[in-house]
């Protein structure tokens, strides 16, 4: 039985064939008209799942050629930010180079525009009261139906303890309650997954927000100590607000990006 | 304590796996739902695609987590060669990669059904579904490096050549280019490279020879340098894993010419340093490439270093010398190896517990000498005294052969040799003589018997003794006597073979006659005259049983009309016999004693209508009479007879009338009964009888069990 290297020690004891190049290149060359033969004969979901991975490819391979131009116009960033203090966590990280070929001019106009607004999210889209409670009938007869069951993702506090079931009027499940969210610093662009401390503020209503209810567009406050920020006066900042940017209820999570203004 | 599987699956790469498992759960579960549906349906419709996925994952990532062999239950020496080669760390860590991105999945496919299940619209659900295999998706893609990785040790594990760590191995280790790869190649068929430098040999080799009918695995090591196991690399440390674990038979081989770039102290001091791993292991020194420079060869000082090595170890290693160039000592190396380890083999073996239970079992019979004689082995007289020499070729004494008188009258070709005259017959005469093989158109070997005159002999003595006692003499008078007990004995065979044969025949037609309709065996007609008969053929007197018949029957007033028609029914009976179908006698003329009268009276009045043809009267008539008759039956089953008027029997009988001659009624009656031939098999009452039988019994369409293909119910 052969054993080891043997197709390699047998090239070597008896060379390749004559044609051995030729047939590589042949093959090669070959290559692109049998991609696309194949491209041509797929249909459904294997044709998209090919035209989604091609797509990819040629988009990669786009911007490679580009950054190659970009190279030869400007000289590449070094990795590391002098003038900034990184962080332990973001030290392997490499310095962004997509933002090369950017004016200085179309940097200061984003930065206006993201001035402009307080919030990531300033609108958002209202929610019915029969989209986020589902009425429950209670009594004997069931006939009653004063009490509601909160559809949506919500957040409950450490300290809160029920009414006495028989007269609580919101149900939260405890299978749509969350703890934790994915916040993204917009900064460093990394996220993290933080503790949600409260829900500050749901612009759907006052009671959504009481609720503790999750939406897109809710200013929840997160615990923020692992990242180790501090204040300008030196102070470990704990506490910071961010907003949720994604339909937690589609989801199955809480996206959010962190507020820096405040 | 199990070796390394066979051949293990391929591992996708980590795209592929994507494309394996999502394009399955497209297959393999149901795609079409409507927001029209139950939110509970269009729920379980999604929950259900994302435990498939996880199942699926589930099932792919087991399958590789099985297949790859956990390092710490295998074999010693294969756990520590996997160790060299692929780091045992780093492949703990990646099957420990898979198993946590399996427990992962298994989660979120957990936290998604949960979430699915408060769901509120399709719209939802099915976000909830992709989200859930998003997740899916990015911890696989995750699990990159690991199963490429695992795929690279995979097919690295398939070309490992297959060392059984426990058979006989002869061990070959020593500096690199010492002549290892050589040694192997000559004494296997293993067919390793053998180049004139240091390192050619990467990697362990296996080859297999043949000793003493025995199976021997030599194992080629690459070359170790003489450096501390920490500075070792991969392919030392191959060499080193081998030699700490494998009990075996070591071969170091020394080269004293030096042509292999390492000196003879350098060679020595190796075999020191290792020497704690042969412990317990024979050990040979073998010198190799003496063509170049032999033991004596070499000036004292170096020579006494190297045999210092024999005498430290006290008897332990002992010292060959050999060249694989001119293949002087090779084999005397390798039985030599081959004898010592197999004796320390069965040393050690002795030595355990284990080798008791065998002895126990074994025992080997030795026969005893019954006497004293001495049965020595047969020499025939000729040889043992040396009168008949041995054939020598070269000797001119020796014996003529067929060959010889070949080679004198021309050789092949032209001289046959003659066959015949070595036969040995009664007569010499008749070696010659020319036998047919046919003769008259019959083969003569079929004729041949070597014993035919004895036999004839005996026919011929046989015959006349026969004739001497008178057998062939007339003999009537016994004759006739015997004649007629035969006779009556066959009479009677006959009798109870064609009782058989009829009994055979009816069972055999059983099956013929299952469908055909039967009547029933109270309404069959048997009248006292059969019945009468019937009972003499078996031997029964039937007088009494008439007689009481006849009682019975004038008890019920009916003895006058009966004596006469007890006469006529059998004069009656008789002609019917000889003119009448049978399926008219069944019908008609077969009835009970006890309605003789009625029956027999309206066949007579149907007689006296047309006296001169006899009486035929039709199926149709009879049935007719029948079904009247048989309509009412009396309390103990039988029918009863009587009834208020005589039966209306046609004047005429129409059924024959405008028919020309006895062909013309024959055939008609042919086509009546093939008329009502299928009516009958359905059992049908008569023409009209349109009744449609249920079809579909109520218990297939009804109950559990569903339409019904079982033909069991």
């Amino acid at each position: 039985m052969p054993q080891n290297e043997y197709i390699e020690e047998h090239q070597r004891r008896h060379g390749k064939r004559l044609d051995h190049e030729e047939r590589m290149r042949k093959r090669a060359a070959r290559e692109v008209h049998k991609a696309s033969a194949v491209a041509q004969k797929t249909i459904g979901l294997k044709a998209k799942m090919l035209n989604k991975k091609r797509r990819a490819e040629k988009i990669q391979m786009k911007k490679t050629l580009k950054a190659h131009e970009e190279r030869d116009v400007k000289k590449a960033t070094t990795s590391s930010d002098p003038d900034t203090a990184l962080p332990t966590y973001l030290l392997d990280r490499e310095g962004q180079k997509d933002a090369k070929a950017l004016s200085s001019a179309v940097k200061e106009r984003r930065k206006d525009k993201a001035a402009r607004y307080s919030v990531p999210l300033p609108q958002v889209r209202g929610i019915a009261e029969d989209e986020a409670f589902k009425v429950i009938k209670t009594g004997k007869r069931k006939q009653k139906g004063w009490k509601r069951m909160v559809t949506k993702p919500t957040f409950v506090g450490e300290s809160f303890t029920r009414k006495p079931p028989k007269l609580e009027r919101f149900v939260r499940p405890m299978g749509l309650r969350y703890k934790k969210a994915h916040i993204t610093h917009p900064e460093l662009k990394a996220s993290f997954n933080l503790p949600i401390v409260s829900v500050k503020k749901n612009p759907q209503s006052p009671l959504y927000t009481q609720l503790g209810v999750l939406t897109k567009g809710t200013i929840i406050e997160v615990n923020v100590s692992e990242l180790g920020m501090t204040t300008t006066t030196g102070k470990v900042v704990w506490g910071k607000y961010a907003q949720v940017t994604n339909n937690p209820e589609n989801d199955g999570c809480v996206n959010g990006v962190l507020l820096m203004s405040s | 304590m199990s070796g390394i599987k066979a051949s293990i699956a391929p591992v996708p790469t980590a795209n592929d796996f994507l494309d394996i498992v999502l394009s399955k759960t497209q297959r393999k579960t149901p795609t079409v739902v409507h927001p029209g549906w139950k939110i509970t349906r269009i729920r379980s419709f999604y929950s259900r695609k994302v435990m498939f996925t996880k199942d699926t994952f589930n099932e792919k990532l087991d399958a590789i987590l099985s297949d790859f062999p956990i390092m710490d239950n295998l074999h010693p020496f294969i756990s520590s060669l996997l160790n060299v080669l692929y780091d045992k760390n780093h492949y703990k860590l990646a099957l420990g990669q898979l198993n946590t991105a399996r427990h992962l999945i298994e989660q979120v496919a957990k936290d998604y059904v949960r979430l699915i299940k408060f769901g509120d619209s399709l719209y939802r659900c099915k976000q909830l579904k992709r989200a859930a295999m998003g997740r899916m998706a990015t911890i696989m893609r995750r699990q990159k490096d690991p199963l490429a990785y695992l795929e690279q040790v995979r097919q690295h594990m398939s070309r490992l050549p297959s060392i059984d760590p426990s058979t006989r191995t002869l061990l070959i280790c020593g500096y690199p280019n010492v002549g290892k790869s050589s040694f192997i190649n000559k004494v296997t068929r293993a067919d390793v490279d053998v180049q004139p430098y240091a390192f050619t040999t990467k990697s362990l080799f296996v080859g297999h020879m043949d000793y003493k009918y025995l199976r021997w695995q030599v194992i080629d090591t690459p070359g170790i340098l003489d450096h501390p196991l920490e500075e070792m690399n991969t392919i030392e440390m191959q060499s080193i894993t081998a030699l700490a674990h494998l009990r075996s038979a070591v071969l170091y081989f020394m080269d004293l010419s030096e042509q292999c770039g390492y000196t003879i102290e350098a060679q020595v001091q190796l075999f020191n340093s290792i020497k704690p791993l042969f412990a317990n292991k024979p050990t040979i020194l073998a010198i190799n490439k003496i063509d170049v420079m032999r033991l004596d060869q070499l000036d004292p000082e170096r020579a006494a270093l190297v045999r210092s090595i024999v005498e430290e170890s006290e008897g332990k290693v002992k010292m060959v010398e050999l060249s694989t160039y001119t293949e002087e000592g090779v084999m005397d190396v390798r039985n030599l190896a081959c004898d010592t380890l197999l004796a320390s083999r069965i040393e050690t073996k002795m030595k355990g517990t284990k080798i008791n239970s065998v002895l126990n079992r074994v025992h080997v019979a030795q026969p005893k000498a019954r006497d004293d004689v001495e049965r020595k082995p047969f020499v025939p007289e000729a040889i043992a005294s040396g009168e008949r020499k041995k054939f020598d070729l070269n000797d001119p004494e020796r014996r003529r052969t067929e060959k010889d008188e070949q080679e004198e009258n021309g050789g092949a070709g032209v001289f046959n040799i003659d066959l015949k005259r070595n036969y040995m017959l009664e007569n010499d005469e008749w070696k010659y003589d020319v036998i047919p093989e046919i003769h008259e158109g019959k083969n003569i070997a079929d004729f041949v018997d070597p014993d035919i005159l004895e036999k004839l002999e005996a026919l011929e003595r046989e015959e006349e003794k026969l004739e001497a006692e008178g057998f062939y003499g007339d003999s009537d008078d016994e004759g006739s006597m015997l004649d007629e007990e035969e006779e009556a004995i066959r009479s009677a065979a006959a009798a109870i073979r064609s009782r058989q044969e009829r009994a055979k025949a009816l069972s055999q037609d059983k099956n013929k006659n299952k469908h055909l309709s039967q009547v029933p065996r109270k309404f069959q007609n048997r009248t006292l005259s059969q019945m009468a008969e019937r009972m003499t053929a078996i031997g029964v007197d039937p007088s009494s049983v008439m007689a009481r018949a006849e009682l019975l029957a004038k008890a019920k007033g009916l003895s006058g009309k009966r004596k006469r028609g007890g006469d006529e029914d059998d004069e009656e009976q008789m002609d019917e016999v000889d003119s009448e179908e049978a399926w008219e006698d069944e019908a008609e003329e077969s009835m009970d004693v006890d309605e003789d009268e009625d029956a027999g009276s309206s066949r007579r009045k149907a007689r006296k209508s047309n006296e001169g043809s006899r009486a035929i009267v039709s199926s149709g008539v009879t049935t007719r009479l029948r079904s009247s008759t048989t309509a009412l039956t009396n309390k103990s089953g039988g029918r009863i007879s009587a009834r208020a008027g005589p039966a209306r029997v046609p004047a005429r009988d129409r059924s024959s009338m405008g028919l020309r001659n006895s062909e013309q009624r024959d055939k008609s009656i042919r086509l009546h009964e093939l008329s009502i031939r299928d009516r009958n098999r359905e059992a049908k009452a008569g023409e009209s009888d349109r009744k449609i039988k249920e079809k579909k019994p109520k218990w297939l369409f009804a109950g559990k069990r569903g339409k019904g293909t079982a033909s069991h119910r």
